[in-house]
């Protein structure tokens, strides 16, 4: 626990210099921000016009399905904010430069992670957020404590698989000869994960619910708010699988890490 | 003759591609599951409306278009705005103008080997399996043969876009934000992400102005639509081959004018 | 504690993929499990004293970086015992690394946005450097370089030149025992170079610290090393100080001696003859031992083995016998004698 604040007060620092220095680089700043926003609302767009056609998915309505993807946009604000240095692990590895990380008497996750804070999340946060709250308005969700608390720590715990997934993803580099591919498909799963799982077959609901666990990132813990009536168990151990599916990606990315032999010389 | 020095480095992609090992193995994988995913959640749209056909777009239709169109996009896709930004951020791209042969040629060719082993390892299976799946639902004729021109045209449309966009990386660092932005607009824009034929009126109309519908949704039509007559498929090629002549000769003299700043900045 | 690092009979062996050549070759890898294993480093062993600072050279690819590696605990030794400051290094990589300092090339190690000094706080947090220790070594740094304009700058503004001072600043900046230095000189223009070297000789004089220094550039070596390890595929080639290694191959110098005044006038046969003269006046001399005269521009060059007679009594008596207007003394350089041992064990490897 000693250990934990003493990373917690190291990492506070890093990521307010860090977001200091990013604004002082303002077009990169705005571009990747308008880049970002405009993502989301081609994805937006896209529901729009799916909704134009069809009247339901599978029983769930326009504005559920926005709240979904909402939820499944703020929800994946950290990996974007706080874990965007996973993107450049397979370059490191490859020139022989992730060496350097090796040297500091910290964490080697840790240390890697922290070196990047990535601002573009931000856009992001804000589409997801004014999703959920106009989804919200329109399906006129009571507005309670209860309600309130349960969408931040359901937040939170959806947020812990899509990093677990991509710590995941980006380790294999130190055990494949490039494995930019991996990353790209593990990142197209988040693209599934605004979907209801119901939408799948039994085989998929198992593997998005066990293997590749993208039904927690907005699926599952929506529920508590969308469907208050029907709670699965599935949603109530959310939070306690969360933290063991991100341990476990912990621990795969630094057996990596500790089998990383460096080619260059 | 130039064509040894295409061969060569079509030639040099292809087993920088095959090199990838496992990754191959895994792209492979990854398209057959987005196939699988895609197939469930359209099943589970369809399933909200009775009579099965949408603006003449069946289950099946929409199936094979989208399949075929992400199929499509791993093959196309040659990430070049990517490349060309980090040849300019890491001062490569001043040795890539000393090849002999111009940057863009270099840079097509460099991507053509990637974008035909792509074709064989991840379309050209994609095809059989929807082949199989839907027993026979693309029509196997002359329609075939538009298609390979049509794809060509379209991937050098992708190209000449991508050229484009890549040439303002001289001139911003934001590699990141120019390429998302650049992505999201093709795709949605030539119908990879919604078939076109889902699109409102006006939307429609507006979206055909622009040359995005050429490049995915132009040669998709050749495999989903059986109902093309000669007339409408020449006239289709036609317009793709005016926008890869127009938009090459834009994107080649936006190149000319914003090399300069190479020289002047020295990269 | 006699030894801060201690490495015996240290072996590193690599499994790798044999890849085929060939667009054929490309899909048979694609399901190849060929594999052949290199050694990387073949039984090195090494003490090093503290306060030392060592020379580790070789060609590329000779295996330093992989013992720098197991050094700093990145890597385990196939075989083999090593223990630095007490400890073994990939038993416990954290606090190993507790106790050295690693700048390593061209790859700053320092938050690539942030501005040095805010780099500089944070491996104060990291390290646990006490507020006191940390205002005690900054002000060392002020005195020794003008580190102070450099302060609020981000690495990635940084030339390339400090960018490497800074590393090599804050691989100091927690005091630790040993420092590891990979090529710290590289790319650097002559004045940063000189700048490199002296901070490190200064900062190894002032805190007692060991320093490893791998370099391809014999001028690092002349300057800052009184002591050098050699190694060349995996193999220790040599091990001692600086002033034994010239004599590793005899102790050679050569004597320049100009003996007309105006020696650009002369024409070839005239030299030739003169060049004759010196030959037959050295074997008259000195009948036991082997010169090789040459001829240089204006001077006569005599290359002395000096095991055998030394370059002050050559040109006593020389001087004795014929007028010399000029004399050049030169050392057989760190440069070309380790080259030599490259070159040996190249030999060496070949008639084997």
């Amino acid at each position: 626990m000693k250990r934990l604040g003493f990373y917690l007060k190291i990492y506070r620092k890093i990521v307010i210099q860090s977001f200091k220095s990013k604004m002082s680089y303002r077009s990169d700043f705005i571009i990747s921000m308008i880049g970002m926003i405009l993502t989301d609302i081609s994805e937006l767009l896209a529901f729009y016009i799916i909704f134009l056609n069809f009247p339901s998915v599978c029983g769930w309505t326009y504005y559920e399905m926005l709240f979904l993807y909402g939820f499944s946009l703020v929800s994946l604000t950290p990996l974007q904010c706080l874990f965007d240095n996973n993107w450049h692990l397979r370059h490191y590895v490859y020139d022989g430069d992730f060496i350097k990380y090796c040297f500091r008497p910290i964490d080697i996750f840790f240390y890697y992670i922290s070196e990047e804070f990535d601002t573009k999340g931000i856009g992001q946060f804000l589409v997801g957020m004014g999703t959920i709250i106009f989804a919200w308005n329109k399906l006129k969700l009571p507005v309670t404590f209860i309600n309130v608390l349960a969408m931040i720590v359901a937040l939170f715990t959806a947020s812990l698989f899509m990093i677990g997934i991509m710590n995941f993803a980006a380790a294999t580099c130190f055990f494949l000869t490039n494995s930019g591919y991996v990353m790209v498909t593990m990142n197209k799963f988040r693209d599934y994960a605004k979907y209801p799982v119901t939408v799948f077959s039994t085989f998929f609901k198992i593997v998005f619910t066990f293997i590749i666990p993208i039904a927690y990132i907005a699926y599952y813990p929506s529920l508590v708010v969308l469907r208050p009536d029907h709670i699965p168990v599935l949603t109530w151990i959310a939070p306690a699988y969360g933290i063991l599916f991100f341990f476990l990606s912990y621990k795969f990315w630094m057996l990596g890490a500790n089998k990383y032999s460096g080619t260059g010389s | 003759m130039r064509v040894r020095a295409w061969l060569a480095l079509i030639r040099a992609a292809i087993m920088e591609f095959l090199q990838f090992r496992v990754s191959a193995l895994v792209m492979l994988l990854g398209n057959i599951i987005y196939l699988i995913v895609i197939y469930n959640l359209w099943k589970a749209i369809y399933a909200s409306v009775d009579g099965g056909v949408v603006n003449g777009m069946s289950f099946n239709d929409t199936m094979i278009y989208l399949v075929l169109a992400s199929a499509q996009f791993t093959f196309m896709e040659a990430y070049l705005v990517w490349e060309m930004g980090r040849a300019v951020q890491s001062g490569k791209i001043v040795l890539d103008l000393l090849k002999p042969i111009p940057y863009e040629q270099y840079l097509l060719f460099g991507m053509e080997g990637g974008n035909i082993a792509a074709f064989v390892v991840t379309f050209i299976p994609t095809f059989i399996i929807v082949q199989i799946i839907t027993k026979g639902a693309i029509p196997m004729g002359i329609n075939l043969v538009y298609y390979l021109i049509a794809a060509t045209l379209g991937m050098l449309i992708n190209f000449t876009i991508d050229f484009m966009v890549g040439t303002i990386c001289l001139y911003t660092q934001s590699i990141w934000g120019i390429n998302i932005m650049k992505e999201v607009v093709v795709l949605f824009m030539s119908g990879a992400t919604v078939p076109l034929a889902f699109f409102p009126e006006t939307l429609k109309k507006i979206v055909m102005f622009f040359p995005f519908h050429s490049i995915y949704n132009t040669p998709l039509m050749f495999l989903t639509n059986s109902s093309l007559t000669t007339k409408d498929s020449l006239l289709m090629i036609l317009e793709q081959l005016l926008w890869v002549i127009g938009l090459f000769i834009i994107g080649k003299i936006f190149w000319k004018i914003s090399e300069r700043t190479i020289t002047v900045n020295g990269g | 504690m006699e030894y801060v690092i201690e490495l015996k009979n240290i072996d590193k062996e690599f499994k790798v993929l044999n890849r085929h050549e060939g667009l054929k070759g490309s899909f048979q890898d694609l399901f190849s499990r060929d594999y052949k294993v290199i050694k990387a480093v073949n039984n090195v062993s090494m003490k090093i004293k503290p306060g030392e600072i060592v020379g580790y050279l070789g060609p590329n690819g000779a295996g330093k970086s992989t013992t720098i590696k197991i050094m700093t605990g990145v890597l385990q030794p196939t075989r083999g015992e090593i223990l630095v400051n007490g400890q073994i290094p990939y038993k416990n990589r954290t606090s190993n690394a507790q106790n050295i300092g690693v700048v390593f090339g061209q790859r700053s190690q320092l938050w690539w946005s942030l501005p040095l000094i805010e780099s500089f706080k944070l491996l104060k947090d990291i390290y646990g450097i006490s507020d006191k220790d940390y205002k005690e070594m900054l002000a060392l740094y002020e005195s020794l370089v003008d580190i102070k304009e450099l302060y609020s700058k981000p690495i990635r503004q940084m030339s390339l030149g400090q960018r490497t001072l800074s590393d090599i600043l804050a691989a100091f900046l927690h005091n630790p025992p040993i420092v590891f230095l990979d090529e710290p000189t590289i790319g650097l223009d002559v004045s940063m170079k000189a700048k490199i070297r002296n901070l490190i000789k200064a900062l190894n004089k002032e805190k007692n610290t060991t320093v490893i220094l791998t370099t391809h550039d014999m001028g690092d070596v002349d300057a800052l090393c009184e002591r050098i390890v050699i190694i060349d595929k995996g193999t220790m080639l040599y091990d001692n100080d600086i002033n034994h290694l010239k004599s590793f191959f005899g102790a050679y110098r050569t004597l320049k001696i100009k003996i007309d005044k105006h020696a650009e006038e002369l024409s070839q046969d005239i030299r030739d003859k003169e060049k004759e003269q010196i030959e037959n006046l050295l074997k008259e001399g000195f009948e036991a031992a082997d010169f090789t005269v040459g001829q240089d521009e204006d001077f006569y060059s005599i290359l002395i083995d000096e095991s055998q007679v030394h370059l002050m009594k050559v040109l006593q008596y020389l001087q004795e016998k014929i007028k010399i207007y000029d004399v050049l003394l030169e050392e057989i350089s760190t440069e070309s004698v380790i080259r030599k041992i490259y070159e040996d064990a190249e030999n060496l490897k070949k008639k084997e």
